[in-house]
């Protein structure tokens, strides 16, 4: 049986209808078009549908629609301001992390999560690795997205530019 | 700008944007009006014969749209390999599109298109299916037995294929060797973990027309499958180009049962129907064949190789798909080319077994090979006390030598020996390599493999494709837009072909932009694969570029008042030789050729000349005109914990000829990336299949254990020594398999002179090595 649901995605308002055991995954990809989120794998291996929930790093393929309502929900899609990159955005691209693309979106948000909780420490190369360890990723070896990460880091004005 | 501040330069991916704003133009984001959802019933058993299928209740579910079962598909035979025409002979057609006789559990008996992907899989339920369960046989040495069940009628003892290769007198070089050593090294089945899953959405009009969009490598090669499959005419099929594809590493070489499912669903539906494999789905349709490699070496005291022979049997599973070709891969690039030696023999077998089918995967056949090859060399060189150094150079092929593949042409560019040398001094081995092993439970050790040879492609090599094509438009603001059908699955041929163009052209990097294209508006490209595009697809994107820079400077000369000749690009700009301030930009000989004939200045009617009018255009369709191996040694660094088991690599020095590098930052993500996969081969990843039913029980990333950022070693190091390959666009040659071949051998040699033992059987998990320690019983 399918309820109507409020969610509050990006800043926007969206009402939908859900079933009882839509993921926050399916919702945001096919009931609302938000393509930026990508299913790996829907059983909570990949990380590719990470998103944020509340600031924090979720797999939305891992969690239901309806247990979402009344957070603040943050996908890719809300990071950049019309066209200026989020700098997590700017430095996934100078630092060469993105291959093929499709971790690329949930590597972002977990990073930004992972930014978010720090402060302005600057992660050394053992921390910027345990922060993407639940997000697979099959082109770069990582070491791309760690500098990434790093450079991020390094380069980002602690006050204003953090979002979601 | 000159060429040379194109070529060699980092320049960043133009798709990068893209991707990290949200990356809309995956295959899995294409949505159609109307657009239906298919999903595919599976076979629970790995071998039966279905007696019958009742599908009427979930016909009459709401939503259901249609129903196909195998009585309604073509009965022709195919082979669903891209980059061989369907008639080649030397490809294996076992394949029907759903059959009644199912071969490994997950093959599909039936499909739905419904409304939504749950009224799908709710309608998968409601059909049944009664089967006559049939005997299985899952392992490749007991399938050639007498009494084996029979999985195909053309297969007698379930032998798909059993070539063999001989040169030399192999019974007189083992004769002669001093020392003969026999040794059975053994492969497991892996998967290549694209992170798109495989997807298509197909449409189809009132004549039969297809329309196709998929996360496929090879354009041409899904049009030609998906018509061979259905049987209809290539020109019936459509395929429209991705943008992009989320990752393929071999595993989008051929064309999936849902493609031709989803044709014959939107056929009967008249609607377009779109179906996206769940990770179970796509850790059970391709894999890395597993190998079983016998190696038997003969070597004179001082190393020199006197009489090598091998015997390979590939489990192929319930269809050859790959199996036939990559077995040939193997035998010949991963055992008799790659070094020198005069008595040769290799005997292979692909074997079918009621396990999933396999696919491609980078280094094809190559890395189950260079495992046995790779360490039997060290074996070797451990007891004879020779530096394994040394042995290889002894050993191997050398610069301006024939090509051990087709020697009517030479190995023009090799630099094997540099990578040794190179790679060797950036890991330290002559001091880190035999250290005393020490007593502490960790334990350190350095290795070494190399892949000696490769390739550039497939020129030379039996029904497979190999030409390239490309169709480069300039526009009257400077820029151009270069069309191809070359799919890029990551691994950056977009921004290297644009670079190669641009250079080319004499306009700056950023001014060639790569569009759309499909198998109607430009010229036949061979898959993504063989480590290719650079090479191949990029000389066919620089002689289109020449061909339109040839013809700008045919606009331009009257305008420069000089003749074509005299001219050259560069920086945007047309340029008279020697007088670079005598100048125009692009952009107005572009708006020259596209201007009207006569034109109206304040004085009446100008005319120009006929013959400078109409677009700047160039196009290619070529073959390379040759073969050159690019060269790889690997140098790893590995800390063994003799308590747990555990291995940790700490540092990777990669040392690779590949020509002139045109895009370093690519070049070493390639490195990387190929290193993760090699790494998860040695040390972790493997396919397990329940030997009572064939089910597979590792499908999904929370068993299939493929290495996250924390197991990777903190850095890798790319070493490239360029050469400047005559043939190759602007002296590249080829990346990307070696990357991902060298890795397993190199560990395992680590791990041997951290330990001292020596592991035969991938993956080399911590208990083999705690059972290798006498640790753990058996």
């Amino acid at each position: 049986m399918k309820r109507i649901i409020n969610l509050d995605i990006n800043g926007q308002a969206h009402e939908v209808a859900v079933g009882p055991h839509y993921t926050l995954l399916q919702v945001l990809r096919d009931e609302l078009g938000l393509l930026g989120t990508k299913k790996g794998c829907d059983t909570g291996g990949c990380g590719c549908c990470t998103v944020l929930v509340d600031g924090k790093a979720m797999y939305s393929c891992m969690i239901f629609a309806m247990a979402t309502q009344d957070r603040k929900i943050t996908t890719v899609e809300g990071l950049a301001d019309n066209a200026v990159l989020d700098p997590v955005q700017q430095a996934f691209i100078e630092a060469g992390a993105v291959q093929c693309g499709y971790c690329t979106c949930g590597m972002i948000m977990t990073t930004k999560a992972y930014l978010s909780s720090v402060g302005s420490h600057v992660p050394d190369d053992l921390e910027a690795r345990r922060a993407i360890a639940g997000n697979l990723c099959r082109c770069t070896g990582y070491q791309k997205i760690v500098d990434a990460i790093r450079l991020a880091a390094s380069r980002r004005i602690v006050a204003g530019s953090e979002k979601g | 700008m000159s060429e040379t501040s194109i070529i060699g330069t980092s320049v960043l991916r133009p798709d990068a944007y893209d991707k990290v704003t949200g990356g809309r133009g995956f295959p899995v984001n294409v949505r159609l009006p109307g657009m239906l959802h298919g999903k595919l019933l599976r076979s629970p058993y790995p071998h039966a014969r279905i007696l019958r299928i009742d599908t009427s209740k979930a016909e009459c579910l709401t939503g259901v749209r249609a129903v196909l079962v195998p009585s309604e598909v073509p009965k022709k035979k195919f082979h669903p390999v891209f980059f061989s025409p369907g008639m080649a002979a030397s490809m294996i057609p076992d394949m029907l599109i759903l059959s009644d006789t199912v071969r490994f559990a997950g093959e599909p008996v039936a499909a739905v298109a419904a409304t939504s992907p749950e009224i799908a899989e709710e309608a998968l339920d409601l059909i049944h299916v009664d089967y006559e369960q049939l005997p299985f046989v899952l392992d490749p040495e007991e399938t050639m037995k007498q009494g084996a069940p029979q999985i195909h009628q053309h297969a007698p003892n379930n032998i798909a294929m059993n070539p063999s290769f001989a040169f030399g007198d192999l019974e007189k070089g083992f004769e002669e060797a001093d020392y003969v050593f026999e040794n059975t090294y053994q492969t497991q089945r892996v998967h290549t973990c694209y992170m798109e899953p495989r997807v298509c959405v197909v449409d189809s009009d009132t004549f039969g027309n297809l329309t196709v969009w998929s996360s496929t490598q090879h354009l041409f090669g899904l049009r030609e499958k998906l018509a061979s499959a259905l049987d209809i005419q290539v020109s019936k099929v459509r395929v429209v180009r991705p943008p992009y594809i989320g990752g393929g590493f071999g595993g989008k070489l051929d064309i999936g049962f849902i493609e031709p499912i989803s044709a014959l669903l939107s056929m009967k539906t008249r609607r377009p129907v779109r179906i996206e494999q769940t990770r179970y789905e796509d850790f059970i349709t391709t894999a890395r064949n597993p190998f079983k490699v016998v190696l038997k070496t003969g070597v004179k005291k001082d190393g020199t190789f006197v009489a090598r022979s091998a015997k390979s049997i590939l489990d192929t599973g319930a269809h050859a798909t790959h199996g036939a070709v990559v077995l040939m891969v193997h035998g010949m690039y991963g055992f008799l080319l790659p070094y020198r030696c005069p008595n040769s023999k290799w005997e292979g077998f692909t074997v079918y077994t009621n396990n999933m089918i396999g696919g491609g995967f980078r280094g094809y056949g190559v890395p189950q090979a260079a495992f046995a090859v790779e360490s039997q060399i060290d074996e070797i060189c451990e007891k004879l006390q020779l530096d394994p150094i040394e042995f290889r150079l002894k050993n191997s092929h050398s610069e301006g030598q024939p090509h051990p593949f087709d020697p009517s042409s030479k190995l023009d560019t090799y630099r094997f020996a540099d990578c040794l040398k190179q790679g060797a001094e950036a890991i330290g081995w002559s001091n880190g390599r035999s250290r005393a092993r020490g007593t502490g439970t960790k334990r350190r050790g350095i290795g070494l493999a190399c892949q000696p040879l490769w390739v550039s492609g497939c020129v030379g090599f039996p029904d497979i494709y190999e030409h390239s094509g490309a169709v480069i438009k300039l526009n009257a603001d400077g820029t151009a837009d270069l069309s191809m059908a070359t799919i890029d699955m990551g691994s950056g041929q977009i921004t290297t072909l644009s670079q190669i163009a641009a250079a080319e052209l004499g306009v700056p990097a950023g001014a060639v932009r790569m569009t759309y294209a499909d198998t109607e508006t430009v010229p036949f490209d061979a898959p993504s694969h063989a480590s290719r595009v650079t090479y191949s697809a990029g000389n066919a994107a620089k002689v289109a570029a020449g061909a339109a820079k040839k013809r700008l400077l045919e606009v331009a000369g009257p305008m420069l008042k000089t003749t074509p000749d005299n001219l050259e690009t560069g920086g945007g700009r047309v340029y008279v030789k020697g007088a670079p301030d005598r100048s125009l930009p692009i952009a107005d000989v572009v708006k020259q050729a596209e201007s009207p004939y006569v034109r109206m200045v304040p004085d009446g009617m100008q005319r120009t000349s006929l013959q400078e009018k109409g677009t700047v255009i160039g196009v290619a369709s070529l073959a390379p005109t040759a073969n050159p191996s690019p060269a790889t040694a690997e140098f790893v660094e590995v800390e063994v914990d003799t308590e747990t088991g555990e291995v940790k690599v700490l540092r990777v020095v990669y040392a690779h000829d590949i020509g002139r590098v045109i895009n370093p930052a690519g070049a070493e993500g390639q490195v990387e990336g190929g290193f993760q996969q090699g790494m998860g081969y040695a040390l972790m990843e493997n396919l397990v299949f329940d030997q009572e039913n064939g089910a597979c029980l590792t499908a999904d990333f929370l068993s299939y254990k493929m290495p996250t950022a924390l197991e990777m070693p903190p850095e890798i190091k790319s070493v490239f020594i360029e050469s400047n390959e005559p043939t190759g666009p602007f002296g590249a040659k080829s990346l990307s398999e070696p990357c991902a071949i060298v890795p397993a051998p190199a560990i395992a040699n680590a791990i041997y002179d951290a330990i001292g033992v020596r592991i035969r059987e991938l993956p080399i998990t911590p208990e083999k090595i705690l059972t290798a320690l006498g640790k753990l019983s058996e």
